[in-house]
């Protein structure tokens, strides 16, 4: 029943989409609410994804999606995250997003109705083509063809509470360019040409970027504790897919920013905003083919992959012909000097675009190759750190003191003391990685890391009058996010270059020790969840005497998929994380893995910093 | 020139859509890439037998037969699917030597397995730690090997065998 009623609502609000569109173009007389119209669209579109979700929590198994990937005695949680955990699910989350990025939209003031209207129109035609992608290749709301009384299971890999929020923040993250795209394709296409749309993208591109980034640290946050592999981030295919449209969009936010009227700073912009959602649907597309071997497990399908790519060719392809044919002139001149505002923004623009680049050939580099001799390569970690960090190593040393730099005149006020800051980092960074474990990386990354928190520190007190208010907090809002990326930059190099690994084959019962820490395996129980088997070995973590932990890592095993899954165990500290992983066992001694990474924590600190000025900064005027 | 700065965006489109589709249409699928060992010696592997440890196999006791390599499991639920197919191959050439590997599973499972479902293999090698699956670069059960007469990996497939596949695909070879 909600299997029909899900379907019914999604295909008559596509039908809706068809009307606006066919109604803007060929009917003269329009005189509907077009607003509502729109509204009605969205909410039809929500129905459809909540009787699915309601499909998934009563445990239908009469719909062949909740029967696919679903079991009645999964935590309701589960079963919530279970309507996105699969490839259809996932796409109808992607176009609800979509449907309230339109609703959102619709409720915005817009002085130019014309321009409204054209931009909800094209916001229209994307729902049409994502749905129709839904209706015909990835329907969630199929009829089980026998009775059931079970369902498979969802993969347990994703019974994660940190996985269950990723897809949907991510998705905010994506499919908000789409309303970026829509307002830019409008701007371009509207006769009347003002430059209203910049600043009202100003907003949505923040609250986009600020999803996206959200949505990245919440899978890297997963992949560290759940992939039981030591790291955060693996520059797997699907990171990287997701990593473009999040630099890209970073260069659109700054640029939106920093617009004062300059035509070739607007051209730029549109540029921008196109690419952000190209690459946002690339990304849809890598995943969804299955063209990328990935953690992202997704059954592949071949007319879905063609489906996908011929969306992401029309939009993407569209938006660059539109670009191409109607590109504004220019008029006011750029002012750029050797080291104003704007020539910062220009360099950070460059080197964000060819970041993006690198990471895009390193990431379909194998697919032309495997197309062109047949041979399969694999691009990975030592490409991607080895081209990617030396190209923005130079964006980063300029990011302390973009925000402070003028508009008009090549001087930085206090430049003396920057320079001073500068170099006693330096040579305090030196001296202490001499004394311990020297590495060029690590210095550079140590240097660069603090020197953008005491930069923007410095810039903070030398500028503003200190008052505790929330317009204070606004006013100085770009340099504490910049502070947060310092704070990330500090937890990603350490967490990298200092990582130590210890391996050990010992029995219940055994002590260690790493450094002051000494570390007792107590023992090893295996216990019955709701639906899992539990192993867990415990330990218990002594420092000077005194218990301060006591931290179970083993594995999960779920009979209904047959899968086991690590669970990592992770004893936090503010300058450490002791990760520990359970191996096998054998003749009675169990396989250890422990890892001592450094300043993990300031990583999701960092983030954390970053996506709460994003949003800050969406409420500012 | 300004134009053609603006045209590069659709240059590249172009190029990578048709890459991506070229890729697509080409049928390839990732997560089956071509083994590195096709063509190549079979690698040196002992395993004791399921039914008797003190039992093993090598390939010297195999050697100048062609062999199928069949790595299962009783948890697998793909090789449940595929498994009957043997039963007809053998049959069919009874000349075929056919290797079942039993791959991190537990003995008893194993063997209740086989007694419910039939053993269609010559012999069934225990690889309980998963080292063979390892030298024979086994990415998920079940997986399929042919070794011919002078011990090269002719042929190799992922993931459950239907009988499409063997009558395309491996019996041109036998």
């Amino acid at each position: 029943m909600s299997s029909l009623v899900g379907f019914i609502s999604l295909s008559l609000a596509i039908g809706i989409n068809f009307f606006l569109l066919f109604s803007y173009f060929f009917l003269k007389n329009k005189n509907y609410n077009f607003n509502l119209i729109v509204r009605l669209s969205s909410v039809l579109t929500l129905i459809s994804f909540f009787s699915l979700m309601f499909s998934y929590v009563t445990s239908d198994f009469s719909n062949f999606n909740v029967f696919q990937n679903s079991h009645s005695n999964k935590p309701l949680i589960y079963k919530i995250s279970g309507t996105w955990g699969n490839h259809e699910g996932s796409m109808l989350l992607w176009i609800s997003i979509l449907s309230i990025y339109g609703f959102l939209f619709s409720i915005t003031k817009v002085a130019d109705l014309k321009f409204k209207q054209l931009t909800l129109v094209i916001q229209s035609s994307l729902h049409i083509l994502f749905g129709l992608f839904i209706v015909f290749t990835s329907n969630p709301f199929l009829v089980n063809s026998v009775i059931v009384k079970e369902g498979l299971g969802l993969n347990p890999i994703l019974q994660d509470p940190g996985l269950a929020i990723h897809p949907p923040v991510l998705y905010a993250g994506y499919v908000g360019y789409s309303i970026i795209f829509s307002l830019a394709i409008a701007g371009l296409l509207n006769k009347n040409n003002d430059d209203e749309w910049l600043y009202i993208a100003k907003k949505w591109s923040l609250i986009s970027w600020t999803f996206l980034t959200g949505g990245i640290a919440l899978g890297s946050y997963w992949a560290y504790y759940e992939l039981g592999w030591g790291g955060w981030w693996f520059w797997d295919p699907v990171e990287n897919i997701s990593l473009m449209p999040w630099i890209t969009g970073l260069a659109l936010v700054h640029s939106l920013l920093m617009i004062r009227g300059e035509q070739i700073l607007k051209k730029w912009i549109i540029f921008l905003s196109i690419l952000c959602f190209s690459l946002s649907i690339f990304g849809t597309f890598l995943v969804r083919s299955g063209i990328l071997t990935s953690v992202h497990s997704f059954a592949a399908d071949a007319s879905r992959g063609l489906f996908i790519l011929l969306i992401f060719f029309i939009i993407t392809g569209f938006g660059f012909l539109v670009f191409l044919l109607r590109t504004p002139e220019n008029s006011k001149p750029i002012n750029l000097l050797f080291v104003n505002k704007v020539s910062a923004l220009v360099i950070n623009n460059v080197l964000m675009i060819i970041t993006t680049l690198t990471i895009l050939l390193g990431t379909i580099y194998p697919i032309i190759i495997e197309v062109i001799t047949n041979d399969r390569i694999s691009v990975g970690g030592p490409y991607f750190n080895s081209t990617v960090i030396p190209i923005m190593m130079p964006g980063f040393l300029l990011m302390s003191v973009a925000p402070v730099l003028s508009w008009q005149t090549n001087r930085l006020r206090n430049a003396k003391l920057y320079v001073l800051g500068f170099m006693i980092i330096s040579v305090v960074v030196l001296i202490q990685s001499y004394f311990t474990t020297f590495n060029t990386w690590g210095v550079l990354g140590l240097i660069l890391g603090v020197w953008i928190i005491v930069a923007s520190i410095i810039s903070i007190f030398s500028s503003y009058k200190i008052k505790f208010s929330y317009k204070m907090l606004q006013k100085i809002n770009p340099h504490i996010a910049h502070i947060g990326v310092g704070i990330a930059i500090v937890g990603i190099t350490c967490s990298s270059v200092f990582k130590e690994e210890y391996d050990y084959n010992i029995n219940e019962g055994d002590k260690f020790r790493i450094k002051n820490t000494f570390i007792t395996f107590q023992k090893v129980e295996t216990t019955n969840e709701a639906n899992f088997q539990a192993l867990r070995a415990n330990f218990l973590i002594k420092k000077d005497e005194k218990l301060v932990a006591n931290i179970r890592a083993g594995k999960n095993y779920y009979p209904v998929s047959k899968m086991i899954t690590s669970e990592a165990g992770i004893f936090h500290e503010w300058f450490r994380d002791i990760y520990f992983i359970v191996g096998d066992q054998k003749d009675n001694n169990w396989f250890i893995k422990i890892y001592i990474n450094p300043f993990v924590s300031f990583i999701w600190l960092g983030v954390l910093i970053m996506v709460l000025s994003g949003f800050i900064g969406v409420t500012k005027k | 020139m300004r134009k053609l700065i603006i045209l590069t965006p659709l240059v590249i489109l172009f190029i990578i859509s048709i890459f991506l589709l070229i890729y697509l249409l080409s049928n390839k699928d990732p997560n089956k890439p071509p083994s590195v060992l096709l063509n190549k010696n079979v690698p040196n592997f002992e395993s004791n037998s399921l039914y008797n440890p003190k039992i093993y196999i090598n390939y010297e006791k195999v050697k100048n037969k062609k062999v199928l390599i069949n790595f299962f499991a009783s948890w697998c639920l793909p090789c449940k699917v595929e498994h009957p197919l043997f039963f007809e191959l053998s049959k069919r050439y009874p000349d075929l030597f056919i290797l079942g590997f039993n791959h991190k599973d537990k003995i008893e499972d194993a063997k209740k397995y086989l007694l419910e479902d039939g053993n269609p293999y010559n012999f069934v090698g225990v690889d309980k730690d998963g080292m063979i699956a390892l030298e024979f670069g086994v990415f998920g059960l079940p997986e399929t090997f042919l070794i011919n007469e002078n011990g090269k990996i002719i042929y190799k497939f992922m993931g459950p065998l239907t009988k499409e596949i063997i009558l395309n695909e491996i019996e041109p070879l036998l």
